[in-house]
């Protein structure tokens, strides 16, 4: 094994179904151990190469880790875990929620919403106050 | 590679990490270093497999895991839960009571 590649180790890891929280942190640790690695064997006296080699050996090959990973279903995402679920429960329940979108954005945005109502209404009466005066000044001018 | 240990240490690995993490926080490469010292070498866990178990125990809720930043580096320390001390008692009963049928069995003259 090479030194760890933090970011291709984190993406296998994703790639096998681990869930990105765990892939992430996971490779990074894996990164820090063998920086310990190689400096423990730098401080017992070997040259940094060969130290870079040793520490890449007790660290074992990315692939084991990968399997080790990929065993633990506890590890997986959730659409791992549960892919009937993620499948068809989930695009459904989306679907499902659609109408309801335009509602809950409405009740989010209740004070951007009421700000745009009180303009277009303000703008719609000072239109017909005008309108007024110049249909007045038509019938008695 | 480290020498990888026989299928019976299943489980092992976990009651050892729980084991250790009573008496204070410890990352990744410090643990291994302790398994190796307080087993005298017998038991020597692949450096880099540790990181499945110490996260399958954090996702459980027998460990907590926390960053802290040390000599330039972030670490992510462990620590035991309420539910750590739990489960680490289980495991400790579980594996007294193999050990005494084991070592009942090993003593039995009539099997050797």
């Amino acid at each position: 094994m090479h030194e760890p590649d933090v970011h291709d180790l984190a993406t296998r890891l994703v790639q096998s179904g681990i869930a990105a929280r765990h892939a992430h942190r996971a490779a990074n640790e894996i990164r820090d151990h063998y920086d310990d690695l190689v400096d423990a064997a730098v401080k017992d006296g070997a040259p940094r190469r060969e130290a870079r080699r040793q520490a890449a050996r007790e660290l074992g090959k990315i692939d084991d880790l990968v399997s080790a990973m990929s065993a633990r279903r506890e590890l997986k995402a959730w659409a791992y875990r549960y892919p009937r679920a993620a499948l068809v429960v989930y695009p459904l329940a989306c679907l499902a929620a659609l109408p309801a979108a335009p509602v809950y954005a409405g009740i989010a945005n209740a004070p951007l919403l009421a700000r745009w109502g009180a303009s277009l209404l303000a703008a719609a009466l000072f239109t017909a106050g005008l309108l007024l005066v110049l249909q007045l000044s038509i019938l008695f001018g | 590679m480290a020498k990888s240990n026989p299928p019976f240490m299943s489980g092992v690995p976990e009651l050892l990490l729980l084991r250790l993490l009573v008496n204070r926080e410890m990352y990744g490469y410090e643990l291994v270093r302790s398994i190796k010292e307080v087993t005298g070498e017998a038991i020597s866990l692949g450096e880099g497999v540790i990181y499945p178990v110490l996260h399958s125990l954090e996702r459980n809720g027998s460990l907590k895991a926390r960053r802290k930043p040390v000599g330039g580096r972030t670490r992510v320390y462990y620590s035991l839960t309420k539910q750590g001390h739990g489960r680490l008692q289980d495991l400790q009963d579980d594996w007294r009571r193999i050990q005494g049928g084991i070592e009942t069995a090993l003593e039995s003259p009539g099997h050797a």
